[in-house]
């Protein structure tokens, strides 16, 4: 694996200077790569890539110029994955309470635990070894349908990590623990009827200052913040897109198990879904038409599909590259099972990341072979233009139990 | 030990068993317990002679053959070799596929905790007493559960079923053969040895913690282990006296029966198996000794997280170690994971390193499951080969669950529980095309007729 050395100096940049972005001052050229492009460019055999102030700035310029220049020898370049649907650096162990920061009882539509985002966490090396270079946290919520607000996060491992607070207003709709879901739905309905009223009569007379709630529902109603819903069964999403019609929304559905059913729908209506590639057992009466298969019909019906794991999502993002792989084995194409876990997933958040396209964030990949298979692994990555590793505790942990030693463990670090 | 099984030992009227309290005089008729009253009526499927030829047959004995034929007739392991020549009904060419033994899953959950999870379906944790040695997960499984199906579509030929781990003892599990069935009966795996379901760490003592009994610590996780074997040790004496007096011309009074020390008893006999869920090296290490202070061996740790920090004590006491290949962090106990885990266990003199999914969506993939651990070892200096790595999910695990004299290689004699793959199925592109159970074909990629729905999922719209 690849070992690192940062520069003091260049962090302090980064961390005073340009908070937002994290930033390389040397710039870099990868060439001879085989470049998975996530655009209509598709695949590009023997190319070049230069980035520079945290951004790609050239792909096959006619003469490669960079502080640094990486041959790339043949190997696949592809945009760092990106992950969705789970609490990296909000939690650090699922039950120590302690450690979890995604939910509270109290959650509602102004809940942002990108203030509890911790980039130190554990977790982020090692879903750096899956390629994934930036993520979308999304909070449990609490008692209420509004769980909260989605932010973007890349997995640098920096302090200036959190790259977009407001990223979507997620709502947990569909089966209930208790009561009924026509509750759940009408109560979002009312919440958005309030909202426009309380607007159109502010309009007349402007006094208090909005509050954060406020302008989420001035954002989400004006389709400029997504609203990410959670829904699975069919005649669920089908009312979910009269609402979606009603109050002009920018929908985003997850969970989707049975999206499959109402798949012309969706794509008529332009909806994005996110889902797990693996979900293929009735979990419940919702879902009853899980299935392999679906990934794959779902992009050829037309509708725009990201891939988030199912279950534990925080610790086990890495794997969402083999989710993509086991959706092109049950029908999708490679390159929508790409797109799926990186211009998708940028384009239904409004990440500047997730293809490899001048402008676009650096967060680059590189693999030994096929980055779905199994055998392949990172063997250089970047993000915002700048190296990373993907040693994690684990491998600590591995050498220091594998290592000769006369001496107790505990010596060898 | 099998014999112990048999039928014919078994039934002798219980009905008896309290009439003999004489220690004297003309013997009442003898209380035997009947080891097996809920005895396997698995019938293998209708089968015919087949040929697989031409295909990499991975054996599970550790080697690989190329361009290699399985003969499979009278649903056993006929023959595995070279341009074998055969009168047989059914010829499958396999050329470009892999074959390999029919996968096992040695930790499973299926039927008990099935598909849909409603909670009308929470039929694997019996969370009522820290000692339920008395509950057998096999009276949990609901044979419909549509996760069989897809499983087996995953190339599982035989699972074990146990119960959950939130008790110290969580009760007895079954080994199934992985066939459509609707009766657990019809799918259990005849002369298998029984499991017996312990826990270790977190589980036990935050369940029983919160109700304000022992074990609320991890001291009182061992003294509960230990009070229960002093019992069944007792238990065992009793019945052992009341045989050898019954022998002996006496007329002994009749011990009371437990079940529960039934199936403590079954493993101070060496009849039945431990299946010990248990993360964390220390923890091992001492259920080892627990095993030792009372005859008993340790068995299988299931989980293990921490087990290659222990690789060679568990090889030294012959323990297989269950593990997954990645899961970590959902608890404490579970935070110490390494990718290698199963490779560092396995790469000990005499290890016995298992694959296992403990879940309803990898087990379909167990084969995958396997691969992460082989590819991750092999990026970090381990030379491991397909060959070696199909032992972690078949014939290892059918060592865990005792029944590797019948199953979990493809030598002959052994029972037909095959897979044929589209490809090498360390491949994340891999899927299993064919799955044969005792010769008879379970299943087709190919072939609606050989794809088994369960009842809850006929007419479903």
């Amino acid at each position: 694996m690849t070992k690192i050395t940062h520069s003091f100096a260049l962090s302090l940049v980064a961390a005073g200077l340009l908070a937002s972005t994290g930033v390389n001052a040397e710039s870099v050229a990868i060439i001879n790569a085989t470049v998975h492009t996530s655009t209509e460019q598709g695949i590009l055999q023997g190319a070049s890539i230069i980035m520079d102030e945290g951004k790609i700035i050239a792909i096959n310029p006619t003469k490669v110029e960079a502080d640094t220049i990486i041959d790339a020898k043949g190997q696949i370049v592809t945009a760092g994955f990106i992950g969705s649907m789970n609490q990296l650096g909000l939690v650090e162990v699922g039950a120590v309470a302690g450690s979890r920061d995604a939910g509270d009882d109290k959650a509602g539509i102004d809940f942002d635990p990108s203030l509890a985002f911790n980039p130190r966490s554990s977790l982020i090396p090692y879903a750096r070894k899956g390629g994934i270079t930036r993520d979308v946290i999304t909070p449990h919520g609490g008692d209420s349908i509004f769980a909260g607000l989605a932010s973007v996060v890349d997995l640098s491992g920096e302090f200036d990590s959190v790259k977009q607070t407001h990223a979507a207003l997620v709502v947990n709709l569909g089966e209930q623990r208790k009561g009924s879901r026509a509750m759940s739905l009408k109560n979002l309905i009312d919440k958005f009827e309030a909202h426009q009223q309380k607007a159109s009569k502010k309009d007349k007379k402007d006094d208090a200052k909005p509050s954060t709630e406020d302008k989420v529902l001035t954002k989400v109603l004006a389709g400029e913040m997504p609203l990410l819903v959670s829904a699975s069964r069919a005649s669920d999403i089908l009312e979910l897109l009269k609402v979606k019609q009603q109050f002009k929304l920018n929908l985003v559905i997850s969970g989707a198990q049975d999206a499959v059913v109402v798949k012309a729908q969706l794509a008529e209506a332009n909806v994005p879904v996110i889902i797990s590639a693996m979900d293929n057992l009735p979990g419940s009466f919702d879902s009853l038409h899980a299935n392999l298969n679906n990934a794959g019909e779902l992009e050829k019906a037309g509708v725009k599909v990201i891939f988030a794991i199912a279950g534990d999502g925080s610790h086990n993002v890495y794997q969402l590259r083999f989710d993509a792989g086991n959706a092109v084995s049950y029908g999708m194409s490679q390159q929508g099972a790409l797109h799926a876990i990186t211009a998708n997933v940028a384009d239904v958040f409004g990440i500047n990341a997730g293809r490899v396209a001048v402008g676009k964030a650096a967060d680059l990949v590189m693999w030994n072979n096929d980055p779905f298979e199994l055998s392949s692994h990172v063997t250089k990555m970047f993000i915002n233009g700048e190296e990373v590793t993907t040693e994690s505790r684990q491998d600590k942990l591995r050498d220091r139990y594998m290592a000769e030693s006369e001496m107790p463990r505990a010596y060898t670090k | 030990m099998m014999q112990k099984f048999a039928p014919s030992l078994l039934v002798v009227a219980l009905g008896v068993a309290l009439a003999g309290c004489q220690d004297s005089g003309p013997q009442d008729e003898k209380v035997t317990i009947n080891k097996n009253p809920y005895p396997s009526t698995y019938q293998a499927l209708k089968s015919t002679s087949t040929l697989i030829t031409n295909a990499t047959v991975l054996t599970g004995t550790g080697e690989r053959l190329e361009e290699a034929d399985v003969l499979l007739i009278d649903g056993k392991v006929q023959q595995v070799g070279k341009d074998l020549t055969v009168q047989v009904d059914n010829t499958i060419d396999a050329q470009g596929k892999w074959v390999t033994p029919g996968l096992i899953d040695v930790h499973s959950h299926l039927g008990a905790y099935p598909n849909p999870s409603v909670e009308s379906h929470q039929d694997g944790n019996e969370m009522t007493s820290p000692n339920t040695a008395e509950v057998w997960v096999e009276h949990s499984v609901w044979p419909q559960d549509p996760g069989f199906n897809r499983a087996r579509e995953g190339g599982i030929t035989s699972l074990q079923i146990l119960p959950g781990s939130a008790n110290l003892f969580g009760g007895r599990g079954v080994t199934l053969k992985n066939v459509p069935a609707h009766t657990m009966q019809s799918m259990k795996f005849p002369d298998a040895p029984y499991g017996l379901k312990m826990a270790c760490g977190e589980n036990p003592k935050r369940v029983y913690g919160r109700k304000g009994i022992l074990p609320s610590t991890r001291m009182g996780n061992m003294a509960g282990y230990r009070t229960a074997w002093i019992d069944a040790a007792e238990y065992k004496r009793e019945w052992d006296k009341y045989d050898s007096d019954y022998a002996a011309g006496k007329n002994p009074e009749v011990p009371h029966r437990d079940i529960k020390f039934d199936t403590l008893r079954g493993v101070l006999e060496g009849e039945v198996m431990i299946h010990n869920h248990c993360y964390k090296a220390e923890e091992m290490a001492m259920m080892i000794d627990l095993s030792k202070e009372f005859g008993y061996h340790a068995g299988t740790f299931h989980h293990g997280i921490e087990a290659y920090k222990i690789a060679d004590m568990l090889a030294d006491n012959g323990s297989c170690a269950a593990l997954w290949p990645d899961w970590w962090g959902f608890k404490m106990e579970a935070y110490d994971m390494v990718q290698e885990n199963v490779a560092i266990v396995d790469a000990v003199k005499n290890s016995c390193a298992v694959v296992h999914s403990d879940s309803d969506t990898t087990i379909q993939r167990l084969n995958q499951e396997a691969g992460k651990v082989m590819f991750r070892a092999n990026d970090n200096g381990f030379n491991i080969s397909e060959e070696h790595a199909i032992k972690w999910i078949t014939s290892n695990a059918a060592k865990s669950l005792g029944i590797a004299d019948k199953t979990g290689s493809l030598e002959a004699g052994k029972q037909g529980d095959v897979v044929i793959w589209n490809q090498n199925p360390f491949s994340v592109y891999a899927k299993a095309e064919q799955v044969f159970v005792d010769g008879a074909k379970v299943y087709d990629r190919h072939d609606d007729a050989y794809q088994a729905q369960s009842d809850f999922m006929l007419g479903q719209k």
